[in-house]
């Protein structure tokens, strides 16, 4: 086959299946990550397994980008973005400009002197999240006095291998590509909108992505307020997803939602953990049967609560229907737990117009033909993961591998065709 | 002659504080084996490789161990540095000092560090190396089934130049296509017609599988077809042998019999109702029609998508009365929400309830009665038509495939172990793969991802002709093995088989392709013949030994 590269954008789970893949089978890969670590969303999920493993993926994650991250098929760009595309099916030039990291990720070690003698607060000199690839440190131009026009220096000094420099500047690229993977994934829903429901407002309101993030970092939940241990928690289902605005479900939440359920019970059996749900999305494999146990422990109630209020005491009074007595009951609880759905990446709308490629009517990219998987209007131009749909860690490792495969397939027919003119 | 060991010492830039490393480097040289010691401030940059490379070269060094940072970060650079120095990759050990040490604790951690060094010294003692070699693989891939995903996953591996062999148990090609068909005007016709023309493609109808054998790369079969039995050689193969579809009404024999005597129409499965949609010819046009779904399996996906889409053509077509009882809509599929919210628009009812309905025969209709939980009332409906409740199952011949391939099966019988979140399509055997409905509940999105992905899978493994394995990684020895079948029967992976040595012996041999160094026969071997390299029992019992000399 003709050696041809492939860019891969994005690299979240998605984009990391795609481009592993796809360097495992020889192709050279560029993955750009606009952010300065890889890894996405499903990088910062935790482990939510009690005594047995529940089957949550997050740690499928960490490897796969470990292996992403030393592939020698792979070249890694961080704090990229395509600004602009030029030239034909099996020749694609892609623009790229690269923000300056500033820290060096090549002879950063990892070793915090930076960080001790930063002089801000908070810090502008930090190491990303725990689990982050690559482990460079990350210097924060809206924090560093350096970048406020003042003459500190002192990270740069005391940084043992010198991989601190300030005087960057935005680098520019042109890639030439046989093949393009979009893998730009999804945003978070903010739960703001939803006003009545009190986040933002009440500190012991949480998304169920805070919670994730409470439990990798902590390894157990307390109270935001006064860290006490919650006693009775609530989880509202469908917060961003199934309404007026998001015609989809957004198939992660009833899973994260139940997981965590499992986890904070099993760390605490005397906590009561209520779901709200409106239909439990309990198919997939060997899900019925953590159903089966979770019903044991968990109330679930069906129908949504809309509305949220704190008490005189602090605590959170849920209003919703109880359809078993046809009335509106008040429910008070320590915690509220929205589980927030996935909703259409912002930065979609731009790369769609950079690239050609079409949205579909609720903001994730569109494929050509319901029978056709990954491939958008553009020959060549493939989409993977959530920035299509909404998909769990699973099924977006799946569509990821799928794209790699459709882009193999064009290298494939684009070679055969140079060769028989 | 003692092995000579190096020892390289990193302080991470001046980092690690707690740690006083001139007395750490004094401790360190004492220990038998170790001629050289190193202290190094940047190990794992260009300038800390280089001084390693010469270091190694120039002393003779022919064991390493680097105690610096977690191996998690750095383990495959030294590896690196140890190829380009001339050494096999796996003598080295590593010392986490960083993490697991200077920064787990407060105050001076030199003498648990030294310790850690010479844990790891006692360890890189015993390490073997390992080669690494390619081996070869037959190119042509067997894929089983002659539906939508096995027709096309055949189609797709002609893409990317391979060869195929589609088998097919029934005479034709393009069976279960109905729904695809009605529902995404799919054309069967110029699909099989596309898999006989493609010249990578060979179609054996009316042929099964009666002998599987081999591993991956080598997989040796034997088919049965009307003309006799042929063998042939693959080096992967896919299974696409789809689902059946039950009606869930077998706590109801007395009116099933009673329906048949009735009109025979009045129960009815989602094929058949798609069936009377498609006749133009109908006698009468039913006027109301219930559907039923997510009672008794929580796997719904498939029977909620197939309601839907029925419900909105019958509605289109006859302008019928429906009314639809489950307890929850499976709406965690691409396109599900959008079409369960179309139905509701056009007027499609949808009826909760926890518990199933009950179903009785009344004056030719079907009388349905449910709690739906949102009027908190029982509804009685008799309806012209009810679309019972399907049961989504593994297509007949699941069971006998798997003993043949001797591959596991989930609770439910379909392919593929429950714990499949690392490999979407994988099986726990190397180089046998699953494609769609034969594997679970899966909507049309899931399979054309399935079916991309196990082409990229296989050409991966099979393009080249060729693997990169590293030989003896784990290896029983045939003067301890007594041939007990022990690990046979817990290899999950069937990389271990019976092998005749000596002319009558028959000792364990495992397959460097097909294992896949998950160490669980190397745990239970009873006479401890197998070893795993870098986690042999004497390795661990030296790491031990040296906490307790100190």
């Amino acid at each position: 086959m003709e050696s041809k590269n492939v860019l891969v954008v994005g690299s979240g789970i998605s984009g990391v299946a795609s481009a592993l893949e796809l360097a495992n089978a020889g192709v050279s890969v560029y993955l750009i990550e606009k952010e300065a670590v890889i890894g996405g969303h499903s990088a910062s999920l935790c482990c939510k397994a009690t005594d047995i493993c529940s089957k949550c993926s997050a740690c499928v994650v960490s490897d796969k980008i470990k292996e992403a991250v030393i592939h020698p098929q792979i070249t890694l760009l961080t704090n990229s973005t395509i600004k602009g595309l030029g030239g034909e099916l099996g020749n694609l030039h892609v623009e790229i400009i690269q923000q300056p990291r500033y820290v060096d990720e090549e002879r950063c070690i990892a070793c915090g002197l930076c960080t001790e003698v930063c002089p801000t607060d908070p810090k502008a000199i930090y190491p990303p999240f725990a689990e982050a690839t690559p482990f460079s440190y990350i210097l924060d131009e809206g924090l560093c006095l350096r970048f406020k026009g003042e003459r500190c220096d002192l990270c740069q000094g005391s940084c043992p291998t010198k991989a601190i420099e300030f005087e960057l500047k935005p680098k520019e690229r042109e890639l030439n590509v046989g093949a393009i993977i979009v893998a730009t994934g999804f945003d978070v829903f903010d739960a703001r909108e939803k006003g009545s429901l009190g986040y933002g407002r009440y500190p012991n309101v949480l998304t169920g992505l805070d919670l994730e993030q409470i439990f990798t970092r902590e390894g157990y939940l307390r109270l935001p307020t006064n860290g006490k241990e919650p006693r009775n928690i609530a989880f509202i289902q469908c917060v961003g997803s199934r309404d007026e605005g998001h015609g989809y479900c957004s198939q992660v939440c009833c899973k994260y939602a139940m997981k965590l359920a499992g986890l904070i019970n099993y760390q605490n059996p005397d906590t009561q953990v209520t779901i709200f749900y409106i239909d439990l999305q309990t198919a997939g494999k060997g899900f019925a049967q953590f159903y089966e146990k979770y019903k044991e422990s968990v109330r679930f109630v069906r129908g949504v609560p809309v509305e949220i209020l704190q008490t005189i005491s602090g605590e959170l009074e849920v209003r919703f229907e109880d359809i078993s007595q046809g009335k509106v009951c008040r429910d008070n609880f320590d915690l509220v737990v929205l589980s927030v759905g996935i909703s259409p990446g912002k930065n979609s709308w731009d790369l769609a117009r950079i690239l050609g490629i079409n949205l579909a009517d609720d903001g994730f990219f569109d494929i050509k033909h319901p029978l056709s998987s990954n491939e958008t209007n553009i020959d060549g131009v493939f989409v993977a993961g959530t920035c299509q749909g909404p998909k769990d860690i699973p099924d977006s490792i799946a569509h990821g591998i799928a794209a790699a495969s459709k882009a193999i397939q064009v290298l494939a027919e684009s070679a055969s065709q140079g060769r028989g003119n | 002659m003692e092995t000579k060991i190096g020892v390289f010492l990193c302080n991470c830039g001046g980092a690690i504080k707690n740690i006083d490393f001139d007395a750490a480097v004094k401790k360190v040289a004492k220990f038998p084996g170790v001629t050289c010691v190193n202290l190094s401030s940047d190990l794992c940059l260009e300038e800390g490789k280089k001084k390693m490379i010469s270091c190694i070269k120039e002393e003779n060094i022919e064991r390493v161990v680097v105690a610096a940072c977690s191996p998690e970060f750095q383990e495959h650079i030294f590896r690196k540095v140890l190829e380009k120095a001339g050494l096999n990759d796996h003598l080295l050990s590593m010392a986490n000092i960083r993490e697991q040490c200077s920064w787990t604790h407060d105050g001076d951690v030199t003498e648990k560090a030294v310790e850690l060094v010479k844990m790891a010294v006692n360890r890189v003692r015993l390490l073997q190396p390992m080669e690494k070699k390619e081996l070869p693989v037959n190119r042509e891939v067997l894929v089983v089934g002659g539906g939508f995903s096995a027709s096309n996953t055949v189609l797709q591996l002609s893409r990317v130049g391979l060869r195929t062999t589609l088998l097919e148990k029934e005479a034709v090609l393009g069976a279960g296509t109905e729904e695809l068909e009605s529902f995404y005007g799919f054309d069967t016709g110029s699909m099989i017609s596309a898999v006989e023309v493609d010249k990578n493609i060979e179609v054996l109808t009316s042929a099964q599988m009666t002998e599987v054998g081999g591993k991956i790369g080598d997989f040796s079969v034997r088919i049965r077809q009307e003309g006799g039995e042929i063998l042939r050689k693959y080096g992967a193969i896919v299974l696409a042998t789809g689902h059946q579809t039950e009606l869930a009404l077998d706590s109801e024999p007395q009116l099933r019999a009673e329906d048949e005597a009735i009109s025979g129409l009045n129960i009815v499965s989602q094929e058949q109702f798609c069936c009377m949609l498609g006749n133009s010819g109908l006698e009468t046009e039913p006027k109301t029609i219930g559907f039923m779904f997510d009672f008794s399996d929580e796997n719904s996906r498939f029977t909620t998508l197939a309601t839907l889409n029925n419900a909105l053509a019958a509605k289109k077509k006859w302008g019928s009365e429906i009314y639809v009882f489950c307890k929850n809509v499976k709406v965690d599929s691409e396109g599900m929400e959008k079409l369960y919210r179309e139905a509701r628009d056009c007027g499609v009812v949808f009826l909760k309830s926890e518990a199933p309905p009950r179903i009785t025969a009344e004056n030719g209709r079907v009388k349905i009665e449910a709690k739906d939980v949102f009027l908190g009332e029982d509804v009685i409906l008799a309806c012209d038509v009810l679309v019972a409740e399907e049961l989504y199952l593994p297509a007949e011949g699941a069971e006998n495939l798997s003993y043949l391939l001797s591959i596991r099966r989930d609770s439910k019988g379909f392919f593929q172990d429950e714990n499949v979140h690392l490999y979407p399509v994988g099986s726990e055997k190397k180089g046998i793969f699953f494609i769609g409905g034969c594997r679970g509940d899966l909507d049309l999105g899931r399979v054309l991802t399935d079916i991309s992905s196990v082409v990229m899978k296989v050409h991966e493994l099979l393009s080249s002709g060729k693997i990169l394995v590293e030989l003896e990684r784990v290896k029983a020895d045939p003067q301890k093995c007594v041939a007990c079948l022990t690990c046979i029967r817990v290899c999950p992976h069937g990389a271990i088989q019976l092998v005749r040595v000596d002319g009558s012996k028959e000792v364990a041999e495992i397959s460097d392709l097909a294992c896949d160094a998950c160490g669980i026969c190397a745990a239970i071997c009873p006479a401890k013949a197998i070893k795993f390299q870098g986690y042999r029992d004497e390795e661990i019992l030296a790491q031990i030994e040296a906490i307790q000399e100190l």
